[in-house]
């Protein structure tokens, strides 16, 4: 086969990875920044984790299937199996467990960081997800679970995204009928994963066939359906006998009544239903939704039995955004487009190039970003890169450019110009020139 | 663009089916049965978008979120296993997923001693899922359509097809030895879409429930 364009192999990337070019990458920068600093806000400090880990190690902090997903391989050095982390939270636990079991509680980490997936072949999906998110460890009290879900939302309204849901679940709801209806193992399987899929006749073909009291039958065939506003709370609080889930509905009402404290109430949904990450959370749960965006944005929840795994046992908290999946919700908005902007690009027309060099540093140093073209070429030349590069303005500095001591500055998206002494320029009110 | 609901249909009788039971809670889209070559069909005034698509290709359009609902047979979401809600059994489009063979061959088979065998079939996942339960080694061939004609030519010695009647089947000279799943048509939901526009919704699918 001759394709067009064609790529030596040696020049092609893997499936499932991309380059990001300056425009997407500076977008990429302005979501993550904005993420960051709300972490700093709530006290949270950045915490590096490696890009390899031993495989065993990373593995005691995941589910199946995420340890599935994991890129592997033999390490030369020491021929144990390494892994590319799938996900950052195991491997902050590793290092708490490891590194900061004696610190004083909690702890309040952030990162962000790239991590590697399998995925299925051309489902077009990426291999490669960027992660920002934080872990509050040392504190099992609704406020903490209430803590995480209020920055996710503090994040979602800084970047501007409107009709977005934050949509809670809390498994010890399900571990606990569960637990009361004691089925054998594949049964029980059958049936989380056809909750999971909310396939309610599913649910009830297989409840056919089992050995259970009518109210136990009523309260798993309800599981598929009990999502919605908050009012799902007192309906499920009615119908479900069980001790465990009565908890697990008190405490998700603890932590809609902080949120709403913080203000936080209509942008939250229910979803008692909602069974994933089963095997790693322990209590509360919570996914983003926004509009428009098939996945979900952010995720997370409560994971009381992790830190253990790693020497240290603790209760602990946490979600991750995934910032790709923003950056598809936001690419188009004026203010993440404006983030990709650079202000103004010199164009020298003399010989002498000191002038150009003291205005570029002189406006430096009032926080305008400032390019030299430095090729010589023509004028429209330079304009059409500066139209290509997203610069604001172009200065142009020559002698026969208005009066003596006068530069010339040409707005790139009319063609309109101005003249302005230099002296003005490097009087400090560069940023009110510019506009 | 976001208050609309926009759901995705598969052409042919789902399709007719389909139109039927929106009509019954007050969703009128039987512009689609027009002749039109359109894809994509919007009522202004209900706040609803129609796309047409290919049966195969409905989880997929309703996985990325660029429709909110979908209408798909159980077969396409046991083979696809995609990231979905499917939380209406809509009851129509019943057939079986099924294991057949020649009939002469099924005289003096016994389908527990099966160990090695070769199967052609649309749908290769659920295929080998199904026999690798069972402890079944299968060569699975993938094929796109006339299953039937695999074993008459020796292609394979055994089929995996949906059968309705099993008119084909026979007409063939097949004989159908095992069931897989039994299947009709589901409505299917962006997890997205539920969670943003659940009103709307949830709505649709207790107004459905109640008609079926």
């Amino acid at each position: 086969m001759i394709f067009k364009a064609e790529n030596s192999k040696e020049n092609s990337i893997p499936k499932g990875v991309t380059d990001f070019l300056p425009e997407q990458a500076d977008k990429i920068g302005y979501i993550e920044g904005k993420i960051c600093r709300v972490f700093e806000l709530w006290g949270f400090r950045r915490i590096i984790t490696p890009m390899l880990e031993y495989e065993d190690s990373l593995s005691l902090g995941m589910d199946d299937e995420l340890r599935r997903r994991a890129f592997r391989f033999e390490d030369r050095q020491s021929a144990r199996l390494l892994a590319i982390p799938p996900d950052i939270t195991p491997q902050v636990a590793r290092v708490e467990g490891m590194r900061m079991s004696g610190f004083p509680l909690p702890h309040r980490l952030f990162y962000t960081g790239r991590v590697l997936r399998h995925v299925e072949s051309q489902s077009g999906r990426s291999r490669e997800l960027f992660q920002a998110g934080v872990e509050l460890i040392g504190l099992d009290s609704p406020e903490a679970d209430a803590e995480m879900i209020a920055m996710a939302v503090e994040v979602l309204q800084k970047l501007g995204i409107e009709g977005f849901k934050v949509d809670l679940g809390q498994v010890d709801f399900f571990k606990g009928i569960m637990a009361s209806a004691g089925l054998e193992a594949g049964t029980s399987r059958l049936l989380q994963e056809a909750i999971a899929r909310k396939d309610s006749s599913a649910v009830r073909l297989i409840l056919e066939g089992a050995a259970l009291s009518d109210q136990l039958k009523e309260e798993i065939a309800a599981l598929p359906r009990l999502f919605g506003g908050t009012e799902i709370l007192d309906l499920a609080g009615r119908m479900v006998r069980n001790d465990r889930s009565q908890r697990a509905l008190e405490n998700l009402s603890e932590v809609i009544d902080i949120l709403a404290i913080h203000g936080i109430s209509e942008q939250l949904t229910v979803d008692l239903g909602e069974i994933r990450g089963l095997a790693y959370h322990t209590g509360l749960t919570f996914e983003g939704f926004v509009p428009g965006i098939g996945e979900p944005v952010c995720g997370g929840g409560r994971y009381d039995g992790l830190m253990a795994r790693y020497g240290a046992a603790k209760p602990a908290t946490g979600f991750a955004f995934n910032v790709l999946s923003l950056l598809q919700g936001l690419e188009s908005r004026p203010e993440v487009e404006a983030s990709k902007r650079m202000d103004l690009l010199i164009f020298n027309q003399q010989e002498d190039r000191r002038d150009a060099l003291a205005i570029a540093t002189g406006l430096r140093r009032q926080g305008i970003s400032v390019a030299r073209d430095i090729i010589r070429r023509d004028l429209e030349d330079s304009l059409e890169y500066a139209r290509r590069m997203n610069i604001l303005q172009v200065m142009i500095i020559a002698p026969d450019c208005g009066a003596r001591d006068e530069v010339c500055l040409l707005k790139v998206a009319d063609g309109t110009r101005r003249y302005v002494s230099k002296e003005e320029i490097l009087a400090g009110n560069g940023r009110d020139l510019l506009g | 663009m976001s208050d609309f609901i926009t759901i995705a249909i598969p052409k042919g009788r789902i399709l007719e089916e389909s139109v039927e039971l929106f009509a019954k809670i007050g969703i009128d889209c039987r512009e689609l049965l027009g002749k039109s070559r359109k894809l994509i069909f919007e009522n202004e005034a209900q706040r609803m978008r129609y796309m047409i698509v290919r049966a195969t290709d409905v989880p997929t359009y309703v996985e990325y979120g660029a429709a909110d609902l979908g209408i798909v047979g159980k077969d396409t979401l046991m083979e696809q296993g995609k990231n979905l809600y499917e939380p209406l059994d809509l009851k129509f489009g019943y057939c079986r997923m099924m294991v057949a063979e020649p009939a002469g061959l099924a005289d003096q088979d016994d389908p527990s001693r099966w160990s090695n065998i070769r199967i052609a079939t649309k749908y290769p996942n659920v295929t080998e899922k199904y026999f690798a339960a069972k402890g079944v080694q299968v060569e699975i061939i993938k094929l796109y359509g006339s299953i039937e004609l695999a074993p008459l030519v020796g292609l394979s010695q055994r089929i995996v097809d949906l059968v309705s009647t099993g008119e084909t089947l026979k007409q063939n000279g097949l004989v159908e030895v095992e069931t897989i799943a039994e299947i009709t048509t589901r409505l299917i939901v962006n997890r997205a879409s539920l969670k943003t526009k659940h009103k709307r919704i949830s709505e649709i699918i207790e107004g459905l429930e109640k008609q079926i």
